[in-house]
């Protein structure tokens, strides 16, 4: 079993691809919740419309456009990434703005009525079926073990992780020295004090809606590319998938979202590849509620010290 | 104001619908899927279904009166079943050309059993759909997994005799259905089954799975299920290198399989119904699907046609009264498109012929000796 090494190499990446995807959209619940305390339950749309995004992008250039493969793919993550903002204000506008103030559940249930909506927005504007993404990024990377188990990272898969990455850098530099990143520490701090001392809070949640639907478009797009099918429902479990990584991690940090998206795309990969497949969601979840038990305010969360 | 238009509205739409059910015309239901992964199956029936109704009523329809389809979506979902199968109820039909997909039909059958509806799967194979209740009023123009299942794994064991095998399926009433016909056939064969695994439905990263495949290393990989899991299954299962044999039965069979896999679909092995549409005798009917624009391509097309055509003549021998239909579908022999179809006591085929297909690069499909 000269094999063992390699294959779990190989899931370890299958894991950390699986990972990453998480992760962007974990920052999406985290960041919202982290600033006004409420679980934005139509951020897994908002994926999937950066996803068809994406690939409505990708049919309007051409598949043989003749660009570079990098140009087509960066102006489909922008793109994506400027249609989703727009959608990340808007549903933040209409569904959650004039509910503030009210009580926690009200803009909860808004919300589920937003994912709603959404799904049928475009189950009606792209049709209710799936739809397929031509393989732009093929070819892999592959490192042979010995002469048995050839450890196979694919280019789509490796892309997935390296902007994930970048992004995450980014976000975390972004958060820690800009103007706009002290002013949304500051607000998840305290809101109302924020307000007092002058930052404009309606702008920093604005800005969070946006950022995190950026970052959920970006994922949309890369996992479109690598998958391969879209269809208006995948949002769903994506975000639930997501909001778990990021409860898991501490919801409201930052940091925990990234790791718990991680942790989450290592143990479904490695339950599927150790237990087996139709288990991978019990263990994961089972993982969760492990963890919620043990440390409730998750892997990275402060505990929440009551406002008054 | 605006109230009074409402219901001004409201008594125009209660006009309308009340003006229909008096309109002499013969209701078939078709609930089908027409949202969600399983969309191609519904428009596949509705298409023979629909052709075969057009033919009729052009011909002067059935004892002089139109047939009149009622198209119902049930988006493939149980749950959504139910009440598919009660808006059939409800609308006054008492056919119905019914349910694509075998987990809908389950708990459906349960309804046209109780209502006394005489309905026709052109697509539910699972054995599950008329072994549990035994339904009367309930048919099939479509074989039976346990007939797909040992066809399958005597194709396996006669023509590709592999030295080791792995299956997996989606967990659901069809996928796993079939798969665990198929390995029940292949164990009593003697084959080597060195994997059996289910997968999650709606999963977009198979990755772990096919990892784990590899270090198998299978000679050849049945999956039970339908095409929108096969087609990640394939094209991630190229992406990490693995060019082993794949197998499925007719639920993947499906041009968007082509759309996902991409070039992963070449050498995929699939069982399916005959291809009914090179039948001599189908001539007329192939003519039919062209005049009225429809495609006569799809595994469930034509045992759609089917399955109105046996409706239709037994209410030309019968009438509307639906107890005698469903007798009289018991206690005689039909000539239909899909072949001469007889019935067995609790509606089964008594006899479907299936065939093995490959699949090529471009995502075309032949049928193999």
């Amino acid at each position: 079993m000269s094999d063992l090494l390699p294959q779990l190499i190989q899931q370890f990446f299958n894991g950390l691809s699986l990972g990453a995807i998480y992760a962007l959209i974990a920052i999406g619940y985290t960041m919202v919740y982290g600033i006004i305390g409420m679980i934005n339950f139509a951020h897994g749309e908002i994926y999937m419309i950066g996803a068809y995004a994406g690939l409505v992008t990708l049919s309007v250039i051409g598949v043989s456009s003749g660009l570079p493969l990098a140009l087509v793919i960066l102006i489909m993550l922008l793109v994506a990434a400027a249609i989703t903002a727009a959608y990340g204000y808007a549903v933040e506008k209409i569904a959650y703005a004039p509910l503030r103030g009210s009580p926690r559940l009200v803009p909860l249930i808004s919300a589920i009525g937003m994912s709603i909506f959404l799904q049928n927005w475009v189950a009606i504007g792209q049709g209710a079926r799936d739809m397929a993404v031509p393989a732009l990024v093929t070819g892999a990377v592959q490192i042979p073990f010995g002469d048995a188990f050839v450890v196979n990272a694919p280019y789509s898969r490796i892309m997935i992780i390296v902007v994930t990455v970048v992004l995450m850098v980014a976000l975390s530099f972004y958060i820690k020295y800009s103007r706009m990143g002290r002013a949304s520490r500051a607000c998840s701090q305290d809101l109302r004090m924020a307000n007092l001392l002058g930052i404009d809070t309606s702008r920093v949640i604005s800005f969070t809606f946006v950022i995190g639907a950026m970052l959920a478009a970006v994922g949309g797009v890369l996992i479109a590319l690598a998958i391969g099918k879209l269809n208006p429902y995948i949002g769903f479990l994506a975000g639930i998938k997501a909001f778990t990584a990021a409860v898991l991690g501490g919801i409201g940090s930052i940091p925990g979202a990234m790791l718990g998206g991680v942790l989450l795309g290592l143990a479904e990969t490695f339950a599927a590849a150790y237990i087996s497949s139709q288990y991978k969601d019990i263990v994961a979840f089972g993982l969760l509620v492990l963890i919620l038990l043990f440390r409730p305010t998750g892997l990275l969360g402060k505990p929440e010290v009551q406002k008054v | 104001m605006k109230v009074k238009a409402l219901l001004i509205h409201v008594s125009l739409a209660f006009g309308i619908t009340s003006g229909t059910a008096f309109a002499d015309t013969i209701k078939i239901g078709i609930p089908q899927p027409m949202t969600g992964p399983a969309t191609q199956y519904g428009d596949q029936i509705q298409a023979g279904a629909l052709t075969a109704i057009d033919a009729i009523n052009a011909q002067g329809g059935v004892k002089g009166k139109q047939l009149e389809p009622l198209l119902i979506d049930d988006a493939c979902e149980p749950k959504q079943a139910v009440p598919a199968a009660n808006r059939v109820v409800n609308a006054g039909a008492k056919f119905a050309v019914a349910h694509a997909c075998s987990g809908t039909t389950v708990p459906a059958v349960n309804v046209y059993e109780q209502e006394g509806i005489v309905a026709i799967t052109p697509g539910a194979t699972s054995p599950l759909v008329t072994d549990t209740i035994k339904p009367h009023y309930f048919f099939r123009t479509i074989g039976r997994d346990d007939q797909q299942g040992p066809f399958a794994a005597k194709y396996i064991l006669e023509q590709l005799k592999p030295a080791s095998i792995a299956i997996l399926h989606d967990k659901q009433t069809y996928g796993s259905g079939v798969a665990t016909q198929v390995r029940e056939a292949l164990s009593q064969g003697g084959a080597n089954i060195v994997m059996y695994e289910g997968i999650n439905v709606g999963d977009s990263d198979y990755s772990a799975v096919i990892t784990k495949l590899r270090g198998e290393n299978p000679d050849l990989i049945y999956f039970g299920g339908y095409h929108a899991e096969l087609g990640l299954l394939l094209r991630q299962a190229r992406e990490q290198g693995v060019n082993t044999q794949f197998m499925g039965p007719e639920g993947v069979a499906n041009q968007d399989l082509v759309a996902i896999a991409g070039d992963a679909v070449e050498g995929l092995l699939v069982t399916l119904p005959a291809d009914f549409t090179k039948l001599e005798a189908n001539k007329q009917i192939i003519e039919n699907f062209n005049t009225y624009g429809r495609d006569p391509d799809g595994a469930f097309t034509i045992p759609a046609y089917a399955a109105v055509q046996i409706l239709t003549q037994s209410i030309e021998a019968v009438g509307e009264d639906a107890d005698a239909v469903a007798d009289y579908m018991h206690e005689n022999a039909f000539d239909t498109a899909i072949g001469k179809v007889e019935y067995d006591e609790k509606g089964d085929l008594k006899h479907f012929e299936f065939a093995v297909y490959q699949w090529d690069k471009s995502g075309e499909f032949a049928e193999l000796e």
